[in-house]
């Protein structure tokens, strides 16, 4: 056991690495900005499979705590100067509000069912966007504002894009490691536990909701630091980042990477936003590709339907399968053997 | 026998991941109670959910009148001919008592009106809260109704969950008369905890432990027994 | 006073259209346990529908039974393609009808192109009528009347035919209706079909009264005939009434008086309801509500 996870380590480490050579080969801006795209909605995504995957909460709303952090951090770099000690207070206050509100709405309706959390989420996040489109005076309405980084020191600042790309990678990488270490802990066991039968676990004397709680809370946290991601890397903010939209993308990515492995979001995140752009520049051979939603939600409904594991999920359970095979014939060759 | 109305054959029934039943034989002639007897957890429900179609047998086959009809869906089997009083006798509760009769009804021909006179002339109460919520009803009067209910339509076969659960005395003994009329005009399989009940009604009996039927034979012969009672039921 | 039974009449009409929606929505899930979160897009559907067929055949009644055609056949094959694979997972069953719903919305706009799409009324319904010092629209007073016979005409059918009674029952208890030898898939899909079709005449109701119709209106009206069926009470078609007018009528006063808080006192009237009285205002026993 100890020894594939080192292994899985080792090869998530390479491509970590390579990802950081990457930028010496291929540095177009929209490459740089496309990969970005990729790092921070790869964060959001594992935050929602935090809640998808390990604990089978399902939700409509979780836009806002990345639109939590958007805000966050530009509105306190609009007001403030452009110095690192506020972009630090920007993040910091971004992870607490995040952390708060979760806390708040997980209070109010984790103990609901499932579709009733779904549709009081998406209640919240449509206030949420509600909020910004109406407090001009802090958010600038639907225009949204642009807002200035502190500057970078010396040859960094000639290259910022490689530089915002290294950061989010790095943020990535951190924070795919602590996740994956936080489900293989004996809290992250529970919590699956409660995802297959949760009146079993209740009956063993534990309490569902703390649990449900904290994840929550964690989960809020890392998503409004994507939105922090996000709004420093387009060094813009508008009421946008609230959308359904973004929720349905941190969906699309779970589902078709694999709910509840922590990697297949990233790699859906990789799928989708490398698809979006490719299939929008389609747009100009078929206007079909300007629909191009329509081919995901297709691709989206069949995995729903019939690789609910999504691509990691399927790979896995295949892997094993091949595993299980393998011992099986070691042990029928040993049992030739010793006839 | 030739005119066997209900048979299963080596039976097997998983719920989830819980083998429940295991290789139940069980058989059931025309114009007899057939008493299922047995502890709670035995799998005496889960038996007439099996032959209902409501939990899907993984293996063996249940024959009703000759036809099998395990892989069928509950309202083909019911259609066949089988009436079924569940545990918590099913009654849907904003509908009322006259709702109640009439969801159950297959057809309204004549010979359904005569057999819903004859039920409400066993069950005068349920012709007098006609009206009121089946919710509302006493249990005995649920359980009344449930019954009438799977009588009312033209079936071969009843199957009656633990009419007595929860009932007094007065109430059981109402029952139990009611049961021995239909007897009557009807064949029946029982399941019931209560052995008063059973030995009444019953012509012939199977004892289910665990799954596994472990003895069966005709009801004489169980009220002899005192060991084979006290054994499997509890009772000295 | 006039303001007051004008803003009273515009949001009865709403909650009518509300209504429309919400009623085949709490059916479907009081009898299935089936969410299904793609309801609203047939909304959409009837609207562009009716439109279209209104522009084509210059019959703006020919539009209603075309809105009503096309909820019939989508209702039909959502059943069929969406939901029967998934019976019994709630999960899934979120996951798989929200993605249909952007597939139904996008549809949309391939068929009927991306713009926005203007819709106009029939001569006869169009102008008002003057009691007094009250005006009231004609085609609002003619989405009442509609809403009103529709409600009607459901709550005797439920009442009255078998059918209705079996749909009742099922909403209770779905298991022993199949013992009571009913086949209750069948009874389903035409619950589904029906539901999405009073759902695509809501449109083509609706988009006379607004005046344009866009393909993200399902996703908007959707949410909005959750929270009618959520305050009304899974499975209960005169709680979905209810629920339907009292959030038409708070979001026509409070759209006149704080026209940026409607949204926000609907959510709230919903957050209330949840977590004081889960069930609904009309709770139908049988119905899992926690």
């Amino acid at each position: 056991m100890i020894k594939k996870i080192q292994r899985s380590t080792w090869i998530y480490l390479a491509v970590a690495f390579l990802l950081v050579l990457l930028p010496f080969f291929k540095d177009e801006r929209w490459f740089l900005f496309l990969m970005i795209q990729v790092f921070t909605f790869g964060i959001f995504a594992m935050s929602y499979d935090l809640l998808l995957g390990y604990t089978g909460i399902i939700s409509f709303g979780h836009a806002m705590f990345f639109g939590i952090g958007a805000y966050s951090v530009g509105i306190i770099l609009d007001r403030m100067e452009a110095s690192y000690t506020s972009l630090l207070i920007g993040i910091l206050v971004a992870a607490l509000l995040g952390g708060l509100v979760s806390f708040i709405a997980g209070i109010l309706t984790l103990k609901l069912k499932n579709h009733f959390y779904a549709m009081l989420t998406l209640a919240l996040a449509s206030m949420f966007l509600f909020i910004a489109e109406k407090w001009r005076s802090v958010t600038h309405g639907s225009d949204g504002f642009t807002f200035r980084l502190p500057e970078l020191p010396g040859p960094l600042e000639d290259h910022r894009n490689i530089t915002i790309y290294m950061f989010c990678l790095v943020m990535m990488v951190l924070i795919f490691f602590g996740l994956r270490r936080l489900t293989e802990s004996p809290l992250g066991k529970i919590l699956v536990a409660i995802r297959e039968n949760e009146g079993r676990v209740e009956s063993l004397g534990f309490r569902i909701m703390p649990y449900k709680v904290i994840i929550s809370v964690i989960s809020g946290v890392v998503a409004s630091f994507a939105g922090v991601l996000y709004a420093i890397s387009i060094r813009f903010v508008g009421t946008n980042v609230f959308a359904i939209d973004v929720t349905l993308d941190a969906l699309l990515m779970t589902i078709i990477g694999g709910v509840g492995t922590l990697v297949g979001p990233i790699i859906g995140a990789g799928i989708i936003e490398f698809a979006h752009h490719y299939l929008s520049s389609l747009a100009d051979v078929h206007w079909i590709f300007e629909r191009w939603i329509i081919l995901f939600g297709i691709v989206y409904i069949l995995a729903v339907i019939f690789f609910p594991a999504g691509i990691v999920g399927t790979i896995k359970a295949k892997l094993h399968k091949r595993k299980h095979r393998k011992i099986e014939a070691k042990q029928q060759n040993a049992d030739k053997m010793a006839s | 026998m030739e005119n066997t109305l209900l048979k299963l054959e080596q039976i097997n029934t998983h719920i989830e991941q819980f083998h429940i039943l295991h290789n139940i034989d069980f058989e059931v002639q025309p114009g007899e109670v057939t008493v299922l007897l047995g502890r709670n957890g035995a799998g005496k429900t889960t038996t007439l959910r099996t032959i209902m179609g409501l939990n899907s047998a993984t293996n063996g086959t249940v024959q009703f009148k000759g036809e099998d009809i395990t892989k069928l869906p509950p309202y083909h089997i019911a259609k066949r001919g089988i009436g079924y009083v569940p545990e918590d006798q099913g009654i849907f509760y904003d509908l009322s008592v006259g709702e109640n009769m009439r969801v159950g009804m297959r057809q309204e021909d004549d010979a359904t009106k005569e057999r819903m006179d004859w039920v409400l002339d066993l069950f005068p109460d349920l012709k007098k809260f006609w009206k009121k919520p089946g919710g509302q009803l006493s249990g005995g009067q649920k359980q009344m109704l449930s019954i009438a209910r799977s009588y009312v339509n033209d079936n071969d076969l009843l199957l009656i969950d633990e009419p007595s659960k929860g009932l007094a005395p007065v109430v059981v003994e109402k029952v139990i008369e009611s049961i021995e009329k239909m007897k009557e005009k009807t064949t029946v399989v029982l399941v019931e905890q209560n052995f008063y009940m059973a030995s009444r009604l019953g012509d012939r009996f199977y004892i289910l432990d665990d799954g596994i039927t472990v003895h069966h034979g005709d009801m004489e012969q169980l009220r002899e027994d005192e060991e084979l009672k006290r054994k499997y039921l509890g009772i000295a | 006073m006039e303001l007051i039974i004008n803003l009273a009449i515009n949001g009865i009409a709403m909650g009518m259209l509300y209504f429309l929606i919400a009623c085949g929505l709490t059916l479907i899930f009081g009898l299935m346990d089936v969410l299904n979160f793609s309801h609203g897009a047939l909304f959409a559907w009837g609207a562009y529908v009716g439109i279209w067929a209104f522009d084509v055949t210059e019959s703006f009644v020919i539009g209603l039974i075309a809105a009503i055609l096309a909820g019939l056949i989508l209702g039909l094959l959502t059943e069929l393609i969406i939901i029967k694979p998934v019976y019994g997972n709630h999960i899934q069953q979120i996951l798989i009808t929200l993605g249909f719903m952007l597939v139904l919305a996008e549809l949309l706009k391939v068929v009927f192109g991306p713009d926005i799409m203007a819709a106009s009324r029939p001569g006869y319904l169009d102008g008002s009528w003057s009691f007094g010092d009250v005006t009231v629209i004609k085609y609002r007073a003619f989405i009442i009347l509609i809403g009103l016979l529709i409600f009607i005409g459901i709550m005797l059918v439920l009442k009255f035919t078998k059918v209705g009674l079996i749909v009742r029952a099922g909403v209770m208890n779905k298991e022993m209706v199949q013992a009571l030898g009913i086949n209750i898939r069948l009874v389903f899909i035409g619950v589904f079909m029906v539901g999405s079709a009073l759902a695509a005449l809501g449109g083509a109701l609706f988009v006379p009264n607004s005046g344009v119709a866009y393909a993200e209106m399902g996703m908007e009206f959707g949410i909005y005939a959750f929270i009618v069926v959520i305050i009304g009470g899974m499975g209960s078609v005169p709680g979905s009434l209810v629920a339907a007018l009292l959030v038409g009528l708070s979001g026509s006063f409070m759209g006149y008086y704080y026209s940026d808080l409607s949204m926000v006192v609907t959510m709230i009237l919903m957050f209330i309801i949840l977590i004081f009285r889960p069930q609904g205002l009309f709770q139908v026993s049988g119905v899992s509500n926690k």
